[in-house]
């Protein structure tokens, strides 16, 4: 057969490659002001755009989407083609997968920073800009399956299977979970509530970590670890059977980021045993990984791509062991929460994703640059550097974690909280939070190294824009099995078959959590007293969305006497069932807010204690760490979008009465009028129309409908 | 490498495993090494695990959900629970020794101070150094205030937070505030003390 001869595309791996530095250095160095603004609250600056509940959605979108994203588009790129023999399919879909990328990044930097947010985590962009990510994302998939379609191997390999699956379950995720009714083009509601809004995010969340951090990677250590090392994989029917393991059984899982909440008994169990069993499928990749190194360890000690890997890859078993453990209800009702979570998925995106990340960059620099990396000495430095960085990041967060768990829990002998004062369980971890800034900025230091360094590799070689290569067409074969073909080598040389197959894995848990939670009533039983927000308090609920409140404030009383007798009644589904989105939270920075309003609770503050508290959190407590809000003191409520957001909320079923729509903002003032006028009263002069008002309507309004109901909480048994 | 009769398999060098043949891909080779058998136990177990927890707790329900949980946890805790609080009657008399004010300083500081602010001077909540009082000035009355609150005031009820003791150490604190000048004061609300 004759040898065709074409080129790979290494300019648009090389404007990855770029990007993923930008980009990463950018994330970073915001994450390291988050990580300050624990120990000096003044660094949110007191302006709207720097505030811990604005740029925290920043930090963690562009190390996920942004570094890690960008990472992951360069290693595919790149080993996509060599895989398949083939250039990309399309140039201009290169380019638009490309620059659409960067452009959404910049749009979600710039939507942040302006508080428009939907509030729900990892998922945090509003509706232009998610259909625009659905748009750019079906490019990079067309030009995917078009590249495989086209290639000149019989075959697709294991790295390609782990590139199919990121794609066909980031389309469903991301396309079910934004779906949204829109009031204007920056603010929407989704169209789940409550407990469902809740288990179809965390289905999503969770799946986020699975197939945009884990299996892209997967597939990426697939295919530099044998490169780099010079060796063959381990075993390829191990990449089978840990392979449809993982994609059936992560997709389930889910629901671990539920467990003790108000999501039904039966979905929590099933995300309790769907995360035990994944252990086995994640190790699976790192026993593959690991013991691909067989014969080569000699050359990790010298070679820093290599060691970055090993650490990559060690990190990631460490981490998919951890996980299933948190997803225990033994351990979750400990760690959930706290830093606990903080740490774990910092290991998994500074040492899995970050360390892998730049053992590709320092392989595919040099070779595109027909080159040696500039010095390896530096690399080893970075790679020291980072590591340490990562303990120190980690351990205290991971000590910190346990004693605030054991400080929110611990008893006195007489029966009360030991620490009533949430603020005590915080100011008790500064030496911890300032431990860990401290690793963050080891870390950021070792990626400058790795900059620095490339940038000089860079300099010193000379770019091959068109890399030429040769192979022989692909030869038709036969559609159906060949005598003595295997069940999955058939599948290897039939992609589409291969992606249905794969489709058809990760529908199946997905359908079977989320389907009955709409369609079976006794899942969400109702509370007659929960009755939709008013105008005013809706209106102050879009303004806690859009600061972000709910990045440190849980809404989610669980059921622990220790959070009983903290905060009130345990959270019940029913009182969820007009929260478009739901605001449960995932980190408790500062104390559950779901029992605010209940004036006979033990959390209620008065109308004027919540106004001064806004203006200067430090005045009422000096060890305070909340954000001055002093913004929401001086702005215009906008009213005029309260009509259309009531009629938006009837159209999702909240059962406001025919028309209620002409008169909310009637409504809304009247209200507004007797909180200005109790203010007023306590010597506070502030006009009815300004932010503050909604703000302290929504906040008072909390948990008041569940107290209603009277003692909802089973009455314990004497 | 060739299988053309000779049944010859292709060995990697440094370990003696087998490479698979015609797997290939950009010169990364496969070898034919089964699942280790430790990891396949790994997996088995855990899936029997998922199965007896289903069972357990979602088919034959023996073992308790959460809300069962929390029922047990209270019941535990039994008389403990909080809340247990004698009225004060007049005539109770505050304590001036110096450990139950320290004491009551304390819990001043963490409980007290977010609305009275640190000197007592008010904010959200009155001025407690000056002469004037909205719901009495002997020390039975503070007792009371603090333990029951003024809810509609925006004074919580703290006998589920403290203790009948800690109560009357941060109300005798709070007599040694009185006549005391910190600065920037709250204007006297109520009515003047006797």
């Amino acid at each position: 057969m004759e040898n065709q001869t074409f080129y790979y595309d290494n300019k648009i791996v090389k404007n990855f490659a770029y990007a993923t530095l930008f980009w990463g250095v950018i994330g970073m160095v915001v994450g390291l002001l988050l990580a300050l603004q624990f120990i000096w609250p003044a660094l949110s600056f007191g302006i709207p755009y720097t505030t811990f509940g604005r740029i925290r959605p920043i930090h963690t979108n562009a190390v996920i989407f942004a570094f890690v994203g960008n990472g992951m588009f360069t290693g595919i790129y790149y080993s996509l083609q060599r895989l398949c023999k083939a250039r990309m399919f399309n140039d201009l879909l290169s380019k638009i997968n490309f620059w659409g990328w960067q452009l959404i990044i910049v749009f979600a930097a710039l939507t942040f920073a302006f508080g428009i947010t939907t509030g729900k985590e990892y998922a945090e962009l509003e509706w232009p800009i998610d259909l625009l990510v659905a748009v750019i994302w079906l490019v990079f998939g067309a030009n995917m399956i078009g590249t495989i379609i086209k290639r000149r191997t019989q075959h697709i390999y294991v790295a390609i299977w782990f590139y199919i699956a990121t794609f066909v379950t980031i389309t469903v995720l991301h396309v079910t979970n934004s779906l949204a009714i829109p009031v204007n083009i920056f603010k929407s509601y989704p169209i789940y509530a409550g407990v469902q809004d809740a288990l179809v995010q965390w289905w999503y969340g969770h799946n986020a970590v699975a197939f945009f951090l884990t299996t892209p990677f997967l597939g990426l250590m697939y295919y530099f670890l044998p490169k780099a090392a010079n060796r063959p994989i381990y075993s390829y029917r191990l990449s089978i059977v840990h392979f449809w393991a993982l994609i059936f059984l992560y997709i389930w899982a889910g629901p671990h980021h539920l467990l003790y909440s108000a999501l039904p008994g039966w979905a929590q169990s099933l995300g309790v045993v769907f995360s035990v069993m994944l252990i086995a499928p994640s190790w699976g990749g790192m026993v593959n990984g690991l013991l691909t190194l067989r014969g080569a360890w000699d050359r990790v000690r010298e070679d820093p791509v290599l060691k970055f890997m090993v650490v990559a890859v060690t990190a990631y078993g460490m981490s998919t062991f951890e996980g299933p453990m948190m997803s225990t209800k033994t351990v979750n009702a400990i760690s959930h929460f706290t830093d606990w979570t903080v740490g774990h998925a910092h290991i998994g995106a500074l040492g899995w994703n970050g360390f892998l990340t730049f053992a590709v960059l320092y392989y595919l620099i040099p070779k595109m640059f027909q080159t040696q990396l500039f010095s390896r000495k530096l690399a080893n430095l970075h790679f020291w550097v980072g590591t340490l960085g990562i303990i120190f990041y980690a351990v205290p967060l991971y000590w910190g974690a346990i004693t605030q768990a054991s400080m929110w829990k611990e008893f006195t002998a007489d029966g009360f909280l030991k620490y009533p004062n949430f603020l005590e369980t915080v100011t008790q971890l500064q030496p911890m939070y300032a431990t860990r800034a401290i690793g963050g900025s080891l870390y950021i230091v070792g990626i400058l190294l790795g900059v620095y360094n490339l940038i000089l590799t860079i300099k010193a070689g000379k770019f091959v824009p068109e890399e030429a290569a040769s192979a022989p067409a692909l030869v038709k074969t036969a559609v159906k099995r060949e005598s003595g073909e295997g069940m999955h080598r058939w599948l290897e040389r039939r992609p589409v078959q291969f992606i249905l197959f794969a489709l058809v894995a990760i529908l199946i848990g997905g359908l079977i959590e989320i389907v009955p939670l709409y369609l079976v009533k006794t899942n969400i039983p109702t509370i007659a007293s929960v009755k939709p927000y008013t105008p005013l308090e809706l209106q102050g609920r879009d303004i806690y969305v859009r600061e972000g409140c709910y990045t440190c404030h849980s809404q989610e009383v669980r059921p622990f006497r220790s959070e009983t007798e903290r905060y009130g009644e345990y959270s019940k589904a029913g009182e969820y069932v007009y929260d478009h989105p739901f605001q449960w939270g995932s980190k408790r920075n500062g104390p559950d807010l779901s029992r605010e309003g209940v004036v006979s609770g033990r959390q209620y503050k008065p109308n004027s204690w919540h106004y001064n508290h806004m203006l200067n959190p430090q005045r009422l407590n000096e060890q305070s760490i909340m954000p001055v809000y002093k913004w929401l003191i001086s702005d215009d409520l906008d009213l005029t979008t309260t009509a259309k957001k009531i009629r938006v909320m009837q159209f999702l079923g909240v059962p406001y009465p025919e028309g209620y729509d002409k008169i909310a903002n009637e409504e809304l003032m009247k209200q507004a009028k007797g909180i200005a006028d109790d203010l007023k009263s306590q010597g506070i002069q502030v006009e009815p129309g300004k932010e503050i008002i909604a703000m302290i309507a929504y906040l008072q309004r909390l948990g008041v409908d569940v107290h209603a109901a009277g003692a909802v909480n089973p009455s314990p048994v004497k | 490498m060739e299988m053309n009769g000779h049944n010859t398999v292709e060995k990697d060098e440094l370990t003696g495993d087998i490479l698979l043949s015609g797997h290939e891909s950009d010169n990364i080779r496969e070898l034919d090494n089964n699942l280790p058998k430790w990891w396949v136990w790994l997996f088995i177990i855990t899936i029997i695990y998922a199965v007896v927890y289903i069972f357990v707790f979602d088919v034959i329900k023996v073992a308790p959900y959460q809300q069962e949980e929390w029922t047990k946890e209270m019941a535990a805790a039994g008389t403990l629970a909080p809340g247990q609080h004698a009225p004060a009657a007049a005539g109770l008399i505050a304590f001036t020794d110096k450990a139950n004010l320290d004491a009551g300083k304390e819990i001043w500081l963490k409980s007290c101070k977010i609305c009275h602010l640190e000197g007592g001077q008010g904010l959200v909540g009155p001025n407690l150094t000056d002469k004037f009082s909205l719901h009495g000035c002997g020390y039975a009355d503070v007792v009371n205030v603090i333990t029951i609150g003024v809810p509609e005031k925006g004074m919580i009820s703290w006998k589920t937070q403290l203790t009948d003791l800690q109560i009357k150490q941060v109300a005798s604190f709070v007599m040694t505030l009185m006549g005391t000048n910190p600065p920037n004061p709250k204007a006297p609300q109520g009515d003047p003390c006797k």
